[in-house]
């Protein structure tokens, strides 16, 4: 400090090119640290996601579908959620055709549903009239009830083709699962992924088949 | 001064650096053989846990370990352990669980199998390599076998059809022990074998030499090393990731230091 | 419109005027950071402070993350934990962090304590710096022992036992405080319950205070610096100290070397050595909880084993030294001291009263009042200290040999109560816990003796 003067003098002769340095200097040294800091937020980030536990409560499920009669649905849990597994007669495939010009969404093109799943049935085209289906209202997750019998029905309409109807706010769905015109959803229940293995219907892995 | 002071200072802290490990190794004076693990070598740990599940599964649980990310970290394929290993219809990602019913297990052996995930970290793989290998018969037991690490223990020998059935000639004195030392392990005295400070003889030989039974227990060892802390294979390798990096971080931060302490007169 | 605006701090643009207006963020950072003059000669013992705040920040992050996945109940708290090192997606590396963690905030609080020590940062004017920083010590101890017990291994389980119990001895209440304080006839859920609260919540709220409080009592009287004088009696003309830098950038920048430095060390620990040979964690503590069965050794982690030391330590004999102790002390403040003669009566009256209770009362009260009082030792420091100077650097060479001799004891108690006592250890404990306490006691003396060197008007700094 006592050369005050003549440190400042020294200062001033090179100000520009050590500014230069400085900046340079500071910048590498905080994106270094920025990068360092981004690899020390993801373990973080990473320990939120599903753990093994939830993993494996979220596996796969199995079921004897040979055991369900024709006309019968039932409902299977997956991952906390209701999945309908519901064996049309041909009566019920063949409602499916005649009320398509009351469906938003007949040809599932804004929907979710497996490639294998993009058709009329809903269903893989091995066995198409077994619907395997998320029991989930698009609309705001309620799980919409079955209207299996076809005919007048006070929810569904004069001329019901059968479907699912959901109490929360009023959706229609028809038993494939697409949505009506007019009502608050706006898209096709989901399916979720599924193969058979011989009798079983393993629902949750598809092995990412396309067909 | 300084010097007397920081001098003082580093002995008190030399004292304590030299007197710690041995402490730490000391454990309850009980005598052990190091095993010689590689958590590297896959093919090992493989065996182990084919050894585990045959052998100490069907009692013993390892109610924290899932049997999936056994197969992951093992690199064992999924279908191999689901069609060898795993005995019952459980989903892959099951908890290791046992099968026998804890009730039972009481009644039969008096004392409920304990858990064994976390075994390596509670007694350490040494430990655990002696205890494995000091099974031999005593007709004086409930169960006919005793252990010479483990005195009276309840387990009987689980894997005799593997070790055959050793008779306890003796334990060792200290001073036999230090002769011994340098072979610690894989000692062999004569026709006796020793393990920890036991010294024992094969009476019906078993399905593998005693050499390679003792490689057998060091892959069973290193497989219960690696299910008590799964995290241990890959800990490491990013370990060496991050301080690299932080080292370089640390270089560019004096740097920086530097350039603005230029200021400063 | 009335606006009171108490500073002439300069906003940098017309965002930050309206922001200022509002709130003095230009104010603080000035009065903070940017014109928060610190001597320029700081060496890496000024890195602890901002390190102690570093792994706070750390401490309380991991832990937010592990919250999310333990489970305070007796019935789950071990298998949360495991499932915790196993199924939560990098979960083991969270715990990692906080375990190590715990560790190396008690590494650099003891070396930030102990920069205190030796340049007299305890002294006048930072009485109450030194003081907060005390109370923080001891919540963090409380902090560090109610997690401990949240595992529930077996080592959690009995050290909690073993602590708790201390507190029986207090006279008429003790038992009913044990299980007031457990909430139970043993250590059961509801303490570990309670626990949970206190060491998610409660303490870390506290510290958060506590560390704000230290921080603005130390931006109130300034930094020291290892040469113990003011920087504030060189000042040029607009009040800035001629031996003062910025804290920012200069100590930001300085600070930064320190932190990689640290974490080196830190994540070294981590990533390699995360039970560092059972110091961090406890090969018992891998069993769970069980009230049927004690560990063979119990011992506290190494932060706390000092005083455990001195409270095994705490027999008969070593209270029949310390009376001797109070008996000796009392005469010689009679004979040796200049003070009033009813001082001096009073001073009698006083050893004479510690000599009977020393001799009649038992060791296990005493341990805890002993391992009490090792802890109260710290708060006095800024009045035992009666050195004409601060630091270490210009101080007489009685007090160097104190504190080496004092530092030696401090560590072999630690190295102690790690070990299971036996009656050699034992007897080593006690001299040592005469060491511990006659540093503090004789203090006042050591300190005022000696020739000190001249200390300079301006910091020593070598300009690299």
């Amino acid at each position: 400090m006592t050369d005050n003067h003549e440190s400042e003098e020294h200062a001033s002769d090179t100000s520009i090119e050590n500014k230069k340095r400085r900046r340079f200097l500071t910048g590498i040294t905080a994106g270094f640290g920025a990068i360092g800091g981004g690899f020390a937020v993801t373990p973080f980030v990473l320990s939120m996601s599903p753990s093994e536990r939830a993993k494996n409560a979220g596996a796969p499920v199995e079921y004897d579908y040979s055991r369900i009669q024709e006309g019968q649905m039932i409902k299977v849990e997956w991952r906390g959620k209701p999945v309908v597994l519901l064996k049309r007669s041909a009566d019920m495939i063949a409602g499916l055709e005649k009320i398509e010009s009351n469906l938003a969404d007949p040809d599932s093109l804004v929907s979710l549903q497996p490639s294998y799943a993009q058709n009329q049935a809903r269903a893989d085209s091995n066995k198409p009239n077994l619907l395997v289906m998320l029991g989930v209202c698009t609309h705001l997750g309620c799980s919409p009830v079955e209207k299996l019998a076809l005919g007048p029905d006070p929810e569904m309409g004069e001329d019901s083709q059968g479907g699912f109807f959901c109490p929360c706010h009023g959706s229609k769905f028809d038993l494939s699962g697409r949505v009506y015109k007019n009502v608050p959803a706006t898209s096709n229940m989901e399916i979720p992924p599924y193969k058979y293995e011989g009798d079983l219907i393993k629902i949750g892995e598809d092995e990412g088949r396309l067909a | 001064m300084k010097t007397f002071f920081y001098s003082l200072l580093s002995a008190s802290f030399l004292s304590l650096m030299i007197t710690l490990p041995v402490n730490a190794a000391g454990g309850h004076g009980a005598v052990l053989d190091k095993v010689h693990m590689n958590m590297a070598d896959k093919s090992s740990l493989q065996n182990g846990a084919k050894l585990f599940i045959n052998y100490c599964l069907s009692c013993h649980s390892a109610s924290y370990a899932r049997y999936n990310r056994v197969a992951e970290d093992l690199e064992i394929p999924l279908a191999l352990l689901q069609e060898n290993l795993m005995f019952t219809t459980e989903k892959t990602g099951d908890l290791m669980t046992t099968t026998m019913p804890e009730q039972d297990a009481k009644r039969w052996f008096g004392v409920a199998p304990p858990d064994l995930t976390l075994v390596s970290r509670v007694r350490k793989p040494n430990w655990v390599y002696t205890y494995l290998r000091g099974f031999y018969q005593d007709e004086s037991s409930p169960s006919g076998w005793n252990n010479s690490l483990f005195e009276n223990v309840a387990m009987p020998h689980a894997l005799y059809e593997l070790q055959g059935v050793q008779k306890l000639v003796g334990k060792l004195t200290p001073e036999e022990l230090h002769e011994l030392d340098g072979g610690h392990g894989e000692a062999q005295a004569g026709d006796y074998h020793i393990v920890g400070d036991a010294k024992f003889e094969l009476v019906h030989p078993g399905k593998l030499s005693p050499a390679e039974f003792d490689v057998a227990m060091t892959d069973l060892t290193s497989f219960l090393a690696y299910l008590a802390e799964p995290a241990q294979l890959k800990r490491q390798k990013i370990g060496v990731f991050v301080l690299t990096f932080l080292i370089i971080l640390m270089g560019l931060c004096y740097l920086l230091k530097k350039e603005y302490w230029r200021d400063v007169h | 419109m009335a606006i009171h605006r108490h500073d002439n701090h300069v906003s940098a643009n017309a965002f930050m005027e309206w922001i200022d207006r509002r709130l003095p963020v230009t104010k603080v950072w000035n009065e903070h950071l940017a014109e928060y003059w610190a001597a320029k000669n700081l060496n890496f013992w000024y890195f602890f402070g901002s390190l102690s705040l570093l792994v706070l920040v750390i401490q309380i992050l991991t832990g937010i993350f592990l919250t999310m996945h333990y489970k305070p109940d007796a019935a789950l708290a071990f298998a949360s934990v495991e499932y915790i090192m196993r199924d939560v997606p990098w979960g083991w590396l969270v715990r990692y962090l906080h375990s190590t963690g715990a560790s190396a905030f008690f590494v650099v609080v003891y070396l930030h304590m102990f920069r205190g020590v030796i340049y007299g940062s305890h002294r006048e004017p930072r009485e109450l710096v030194w003081l907060i920083g005390c109370v923080i010590f001891v919540a963090l101890m409380a902090e560090a022992f109610m997690g401990y017990l949240l595992p529930w291994g077996n080592m959690s389980y009995w050290g909690a036992q073993v602590i708790i119990s201390l507190f029986e001895v207090i006279p008429f209440v003790g038992p009913e405080l044990t299980e007031w304080i457990r909430g139970d006839f043993v250590i059961s859920d509801s303490t570990l319950n309670r626990f949970f609260a206190f060491h998610v919540i409660l303490l870390p709220l506290i510290l958060i205070v506590l560390v704000f409080l230290h921080l603005v009592a130390l931006h109130q009287v300034g930094s020291n610096n290892p040469d113990g004088i003011d920087i504030f009696e060189n000042v040029d003309e607009n009040g800035k100290p001629l031996d003062g830098v910025g804290f920012h950038p200069y100590y930001v920048v300085k600070d930064l070397v320190g932190v990689c430095g640290f974490l080196i060390v830190y994540l070294g620990v981590v990533f390699f050595a995360p039970d560092l040979g059972g110091i961090l964690l406890e090969k018992d503590n891998f069993a769970p909880a069980n009230s049927l069965q004690t560990p063979p050794d119990i011992v506290p982690l190494w932060y706390f084993t000092p005083y455990y030391s001195i409270l095994r330590a705490s027999t008969e004999s070593l209270l029949f030294v310390f009376a001797i102790g109070s008996g000796l002390g009392g005469i010689a403040a009679m004979v040796f001291t200049k003070y009033d003669i009813k001082i001096k009566i009073a001073i009698a009256l006083v050893a004479a009263a510690f000599v009977f209770i020393f001799l009649n009362s038992s060791g296990k009260a005493w341990g805890v009042i002993l391992m009490g009082s090792a802890l109260v030792c710290f708060f006095l420091l800024p009045w035992l200290d009666r050195s004409p100077v601060l630091s270490i650097r210009y101080r007489s060479m009685p007090f160097k040999i104190a504190l080496a001799i004092f530092l030696v004891a401090f560590f072999v108690l630690g190295y102690l109560g790690m070990n299971s006592p036996t009656p050699m250890r034992t007897l080593v404990a006690q001299i040592c816990t005469v060491i511990y306490f006659a540093f503090f006691a004789l203090m006042p003396w050591f300190t005022s003796i000696g020739e000190t060197k001249p200390v300079p008007d301006r910091v020593t700094y070598d300009e690299h």
